[in-house]
């Protein structure tokens, strides 16, 4: 199975919104990594992992991810994932994974929170 | 012979004799070398007094004599005759004297030549000779003029006299006074005796110490008139050179001998060895000074003949003190060495080599005797030992003949495998000696298979013999025909019958159908079976009774069990579960459970003989303490279904083993979650080989997927090296640096938390990686 990377930028609120879909294993892996390595060397406040439409992910992929979110933490910065599939959720859970990254359970959950970090910026 | 305590105590014995010996006599040689030294000294000095003295005497006498002449002519007148006849009969009667003269001055001779008549010695008679009708005047002549001229008598000056004896003397000369009427004193005569230095030197010589000593005498002027040589007398000392003193020394010994005062001088022999001495001292009577030369050598002799004598004394005595020594010792140690000897014998195995014979009560010969009742105890102890072994070596074949008769009474005799229906069935006992009291049987009949596993109390032989008897009942009452609980009814009545020592035998009788896989048996107290069905492994309940053979008409509860596909049934004896290791922990009911769920997808021999290696871990080096039997029954999967696949290393690894992984199990009907998450861990584990067991790409990776009722397993086997991911170090930290994450290190968690059970063995050169899990919802039911 392939893996369809898809990068929106909003520069306004200064986020990178990034979309996976497919599997990210060993094979595709090293691809993502280059890809992402790019978003976040743009400097983005906010990185978005959108795993909507992620239908499997394994240990070689959670590192991309892990190396990810700790090069953002240590700048400042914020590595999130959302939309995670149940199954992608019990693999993130083994592997204990999230204490360097925000999780949005759906596209609500993100929303909510660019709007409060738009107020934040506006001075509100 | 080096370290024999014979050489060592004669070595030693000698060793302090001789010191003992020496030390006395150098003491003893110290003290009277001493002695000696003080006693020759004395002697030499007693020796040089006498002949000193007589010396002196015999200088005396001369001058005695010439005075008294002297005093004569003083008082009287005489006649020339009557002068003549004196003095002759001086000559003639004093041997001493060679010549005398009496030389009157001339103013009172009536011929104007004077008056002086002299007698010698000249060739043994006595001669005449008239000085005054000599050529020269006698008043000219030293020995006239100087005692006149001094006005006392005196010694001459030796001169050698020409015209009277024509030899070397010396002359005392005695001036004779007269007064005449007016009362004047005037020189009347000389008188004088000669003495020839043959005469004096004569004397001097026996003044000698050793034999190469000679006396020295010299005049007052310090002419020589008595030397070792003839030729240096009337010489002056300073004219001769002497070897080993210098001139000033000679000075210095004259004037001081001159003195009176005596001195010694100590100088190389000139002609020999060592050193000599000479002494110089002065005669009282004439003032000359005297002297001797002499070898200390030859005055020391007597001291050198006694230390030859001593040191050839102590020599002889040391001699002979060693040969006493060394005859004792040899005797008395000669029992130690033969004992020795024969010691030797015995320690290679002679045990009939001769004992030196013991003669006295000393410790040598009771330690022979000794050493004589022991090696008769010994040859008997052997002899008994032989037969001993010889006893123990024809039991022990009588023994294994009784094994093999024994386990020519089971089925495979004591291992065996049997497989017909689907149905694999395997059993093995291994008593703890070399007999036992376990068993087992079974045969087939129709659609019937009957299992028997027992176990007789105690073990060796006695449970043997009972077991003999169990099976052959076993054999003849129990079968398919007839139920299980019936069958041990009848066969309990059987042993019980004349069961005097109250043996008794735990029994499991099973009969099963084969096609329905219903068991009906029947247990006599024997431990309870396990079975394992579907990965999980449960201890059987079931009703017992009491023990075959203790007490008649028991009642024996049936029990029934249904066996599904794939189940295995394990019926063991207590031998297993109450096997203890070294620090006493029994192996136990769950541990073999545990083990018999570990080993459930391998054919029945090996999971058998994997449980016999478990229960041999466990016991260690201990010996085993009890007869072990074990019985494995499959019952036949016909739903197990196997799917095999070799994958080359290499890129895109992972998505072809996923593809096949998953149209595998889509063709299986597993559940989709389970097909995900089989997927995620196949992954993780090629990873792990691909990036750990160290194999080129093109080299093959094989996978094995196996899915039975309820159960999903995956195996992984590559040529790598050894690496087991579960054991070896690559595993990540949870929650840490992921930096420190190596990779396949966070997919060993994966692995373990997606799969219920994970094992890795190394097989003939195979990493072989084993995960199960157990599934729900796959087409795979077993029947009903």
């Amino acid at each position: 199975m392939d893996l369809t990377t898809t990068v929106a930028i909003d520069e306004e609120n200064s986020v990178a919104r990034v979309a996976l879909a497919g599997a990210l294993n060993t094979d595709t892996a090293p691809a993502f990594e280059l890809r992402l390595q790019d978003v976040v060397a743009a400097g983005h406040e906010l990185t978005v992992l959108d795993m909507k439409d992620l239908d499997y992910i394994s240990s070689a992929g959670l590192r991309v991810i892990f190396k990810a979110a700790k090069q953002t933490k240590s700048s400042g910065r914020k590595l999130a994932a959302a939309n995670r599939k149940p199954h992608i959720d019990k693999v993130f859970e083994i592997l204990k994974a999230l204490p360097d990254m925000a999780v949005f359970a759906n596209d609500q959950e993100l929303d909510d929170y660019l709007d409060t970090m738009q107020r934040k910026a506006k001075g509100e | 012979m080096k370290n024999s305590i014979t050489t060592r105590l004669i070595v030693l014995l000698t060793l302090a004799l001789a010191v003992i010996m020496g030390g006395g006599m150098l003491l003893d040689y110290r003290l009277s070398r001493q002695e000696l030294l003080t006693r020759l000294n004395e002697e030499a000095l007693v020796e040089i007094g006498v002949a000193v003295s007589d010396m002196e005497n015999w200088l005396n006498g001369i001058e005695a004599t010439t005075e008294l002449l002297g005093r004569i002519l003083e008082q009287q007148e005489y006649s020339h005759e009557g002068l003549q006849q004196m003095l002759r009969d001086v000559v003639v009667n004093n041997d001493e004297i060679f010549g005398a003269a009496i030389a009157v001055n001339s103013k009172f001779t009536e011929d104007a030549r004077g008056f002086a008549p002299y007698y010698y010695v000249d060739n043994g008679t006595v001669s005449y000779a008239d000085l005054a009708g000599a050529g020269a005047d006698y008043q000219k002549q030293p020995w006239y003029s100087t005692p006149i001229a001094a006005g006392k008598a005196l010694w001459t000056e030796p001169y050698f006299d020409t015209g009277g004896g024509e030899v070397n003397m010396t002359t005392f000369a005695v001036p004779v006074y007269r007064i005449d009427d007016k009362g004047n004193r005037a020189a009347y005569a000389v008188v004088t005796a000669d003495v020839a230095l043959t005469a004096l030197q004569r004397v001097a010589g026996q003044l000698h110490l050793g034999e190469s000593s000679y006396s020295l005498l010299f005049s007052k002027e310090g002419l020589m008139m008595n030397t070792r040589s003839q030729s240096r007398v009337m010489k002056h000392y300073s004219e001769i050179s002497y070897r080993g003193v210098d001139l000033d020394r000679w000075h210095q010994m004259f004037s001081q001998a001159l003195r009176g005062e005596p001195s010694t001088y100590d100088f190389p022999c000139p002609e020999s060895e060592g050193h000599c001495t000479i002494r110089l001292g002065r005669l009282k009577t004439t003032g000359w000074p005297i002297g001797l030369v002499y070898n200390q050598q030859e005055v020391l002799s007597p001291l050198h003949q006694y230390q030859v004598k001593t040191f050839i004394l102590g020599a002889v005595t040391l001699l002979l003190m060693a040969i006493t020594v060394y005859l004792l010792i040899s005797r008395l140690t000669r029992p130690l060495q033969q004992l020795s000897i024969a010691t030797e014998h015995m320690a290679r195995g002679e045990m009939d080599v001769a004992l030196p014979q013991a003669r006295g009560k000393d410790e040598v010969s009771r330690l022979v005797r000794s050493f004589n009742s022991m090696n008769k105890d010994l040859k008997a102890y052997i002899g008994d030992l032989e037969t001993a072994t010889a006893n123990r070596s024809r039991l022990e074949g009588e023994l294994t003949a009784a094994r093999d008769i024994q386990m020519s009474m089971l089925p495979g005799s004591g291992e065996a495998l049997w497989q017909q229906n689907g149905i694999d069935l395997w059993a093995k006992v291994r008593p703890a000696k070399t007999v036992g009291g376990d068993l087992y049987t079974y045969f087939q009949s129709d659609t019937h298979l009957f299992v028997a596993v027992g176990d007789v109390s105690d073990k060796g032989v006695p449970a043997a013999l009972f077991m003999a008897r169990a099976i052959s009942l076993i054999q003849q009452l129990a079968g398919t025909a007839t139920p299980p609980d019936k069958a041990m009814a009848e066969l309990n009545n059987a042993l019980e019958r004349d069961n005097h020592s109250c043996m008794f035998v735990t029994l499991f009788l099973g009969v099963l159908n084969i096609s329905s896989g219903q068991m009906r048996f029947a247990s006599a107290g024997h431990t309870a079976p396990s079975l394992l069905r579907a990965s999980e492994v449960v201890t059987v309940a079931q009703e017992t009774g009491p023990a075959l053979g203790l007490a008649e008409d028991q009642v024996y509860p049936i029990n029934v069990l249904q066996l599904l596909k794939g189940d295995r049934l394990a019926v063991y004896t207590d031998g297993i579960d109450e096997a203890f290791n070294d620090k006493k922990e029994m192996y136990g009911v769950d541990r073999f459970n545990r083990e018999l769920q570990a080993c459930g997808e391998l054919p029945v021999k090996d999971a058998g003989l994997l449980l016999f290696n478990s229960v041999d871990m466990h016991t260690g080096d201990l010996p085993q303490s009890d007869d072990i039997t074990l019985l494995l029954l499959q019952y036949p999967s016909t739903t197990k279904q196997i799917e095999n696949q070799s994958f080359q290393l290499g890129s895109g690894l992972t998505g072809r083993v996923q593809a096949w992984l998953e149209a595998t199990l889509e063709q299986w009907k597993v559940a989709p979650e389970s097909i995900m998450e089989f997927d995620l861990v196949a992954e993780e584990i090629v990873t792990n080989v691909q990036k750990y067991a160290g194999l080129e790409a093109g080299e093959l990776l094989g996978l094995t997927v196996t899915v039975t009722a309820g159960s999903l397993a995956l195996e992984a086997r590559d040529q790598g090296k050894p690496f087991n991911p579960f054991e070896d170090g690559h595993r990540s930290e949870l929650g840490a640096d992921i930096d420190s994450a190596e990779i396949g290190g966070l997919g060993v968690h994966l692995i373990t938390q997606l799969t219920d059970r994970q094992s890795y063995r190394r097989e003939n050169g195979y990493n072989i990686l084993r995960v199960e899990k157990g599934i729900t919802g796959s087409g795979t039911e077993p029947p009903a």
